[in-house]
């Protein structure tokens, strides 16, 4: 489904990317953890062109992303992405935060856009706040209207950069409770956190990143009892022993 | 004496409110103007096109850098020397427009600047094209910052306009010279062509403080 060969991106003179090569096959969790500046953000932000990449191939549901001809809408409209501060359009309720692209890209007739909308806030547990407007939530809140934006477009990806991150600690297990159902449902997701319970839990796969490099990928089992390198065990034993 | 000066002006009041109508003319068509092309040169500095921005950058900071008198001038004076032959009239709404153009294009700019990166990246993330995202996501809450200030140098440009007066154009401005010719009473006339402009302005200046009230208190309704 995600199919990165030999990716690399610069930020000026800094090597963000440096030769990625990763596979994410549908339905599949991935879960990837780093150190900040790491290059995680960087790497799920380049699966729908947030950021281009400068070398390399990346393949998205049989679309060439780093193609310019590529179609980025359609692309777009196939992958939900949530990120660390919410981004909800503070203007709108959060029906209408839902609604909106569905209705201006997928062209979805308003009458049923609100159904879906009402269906997915329903789905994220907020089928009470339809109207809403986000300052009136709590940030809990806010990220689940976001994922539920996201999921109202029907995506076949959904792309999460560092969701609970902004979070007060009693809000996380909301939002992460909304996004172990999605991967039950057998959604294609890529997580990029700190939760390593959510990780333990969830995950099919769990990748390591530190310096622009993929340093391992392994199942949660392994990668948490037998980390392969010294810069994963050194990474783990800080913050899991926190 | 007085009574017999506030009597003659008097008489000439539907003369000062004609010079009012076209103040109004003038003011208006170039507020309207210029709010359509400043909002459509704010928009494209937003943008970053390098060349355009430049461009723009230069043409705004000529005219805020020059005197608006001076503007009209070359506009009403300069111009039919290239066979460009223009009426008092039209000549003082462009150059009025122009000037609301360049202040407007400034005040939308920075509106739109305003606006967080974030709420464009998560527009982009779902398919919204440029112009809907500018529609639906960027403009709404642009409009938070860019209202006050907007009504603001309207306030503004409406004063400038009796600079059109020098070219002949029969203002309000206008209304006053003539008449002082007639009624040797410079407080008095002028005293009224203020209270005129006044008129027009002040609604225009609490309406500005009224948006700014009501724009800044948060999104919550």
């Amino acid at each position: 489904m995600i199919e990165f060969k030999d990716v690399h991106k610069w930020f000026g003179e800094l090597h963000v990317l440096n030769g990625i090569s990763l596979t994410v096959d549908a339905a599949e969790v991935l879960v990837v953890c780093g150190p900040s500046g790491s290059g995680k953000s960087t790497l799920i932000r380049c699966i729908n062109r947030l950021e281009p990449i400068q070398k390399g191939e990346l393949v998205v549901d049989g679309m060439k992303v780093h193609d310019s001809r590529t179609n980025m809408t359609k692309l777009r409209a196939e992958i939900g992405f949530v990120f660390q501060q919410f981004n909800l359009y503070p203007h709108m309720t959060a029906l209408q935060n839902v609604t909106l692209a569905p209705m201006k890209v997928r062209k979805t007739p308003r009458k049923d856009a609100e159904d879906q909308g009402r269906y997915c806030l329903e789905k994220v547990g907020l089928g009470d706040k339809l109207n809403q407007y986000p300052a009136q939530l709590s940030g809990g809140q806010q990220q689940r209207v976001a994922i539920a934006r996201g999921l109202c477009m029907r995506p076949k990806i959904m792309l999460f950069d560092e969701p609970t991150s902004a979070l007060d600690p009693e809000m996380i297990n909301e939002v992460l409770e909304v996004m172990r159902n999605l991967a039950r449902e057998g959604m294609t997701m890529i997580v990029v956190t700190h939760e390593m319970g959510f990780a333990r839990e969830v995950a099919h796969r769990v990748a390591f990143m530190d310096m622009g490099e993929i340093i391992e990928t392994a199942p949660p089992a392994e990668f948490f009892a037998r980390p392969g390198s010294e810069r994963t065990k050194l990474f783990l034993s800080k913050i899991l022993t926190h | 004496m007085l009574s017999f000066y506030i009597e003659q002006l008097a008489g000439s009041l539907p003369f000062f409110l004609k010079g009012l109508g076209m103040t109004v003319a003038v003011s208006g068509l170039s507020l309207v103007a210029g709010t359509v092309i400043g909002f459509v040169w704010g928009i494209v500095r937003a943008k970053r096109v390098r060349v355009l921005t430049l461009l723009l950058g230069a043409w705004v900071d000529v005219i805020r850098g020059t005197p608006f008198l001076v503007q009209v001038f070359i506009i009403f004076f300069l111009l039919p020397e290239f066979g460009i032959q223009l009426e008092a009239f039209p000549a003082a709404v462009i150059a009025l427009s122009n000037l609301a153009a360049c202040f407007i294009c400034e005040i939308v700019a920075a509106g739109i600047a305003a606006v967080p990166a974030g709420q464009r990246e998560a527009a982009t993330s779902t398919g919204l094209n440029w112009f809907q995202q500018l529609r639906y996501i960027v403009l709404p809450q642009a409009m938070r910052v860019i209202l006050p200030p907007l009504v603001g140098q309207y306030v503004l440009l409406i004063k400038d306009s009796s600079v059109v007066s020098a070219i002949g154009v029969v203002d309000v401005t206008r209304v006053g010279w003539l008449t002082v010719q007639r009624v040797p009473q410079g407080l008095l006339v002028f005293g009224l062509v203020a209270l005129l402009y006044f008129v027009i302005c002040y609604p225009l200046v609490q309406l500005s403080s009224i948006l700014e009230k009501r724009m800044s208190s948060g999104y919550n309704r």
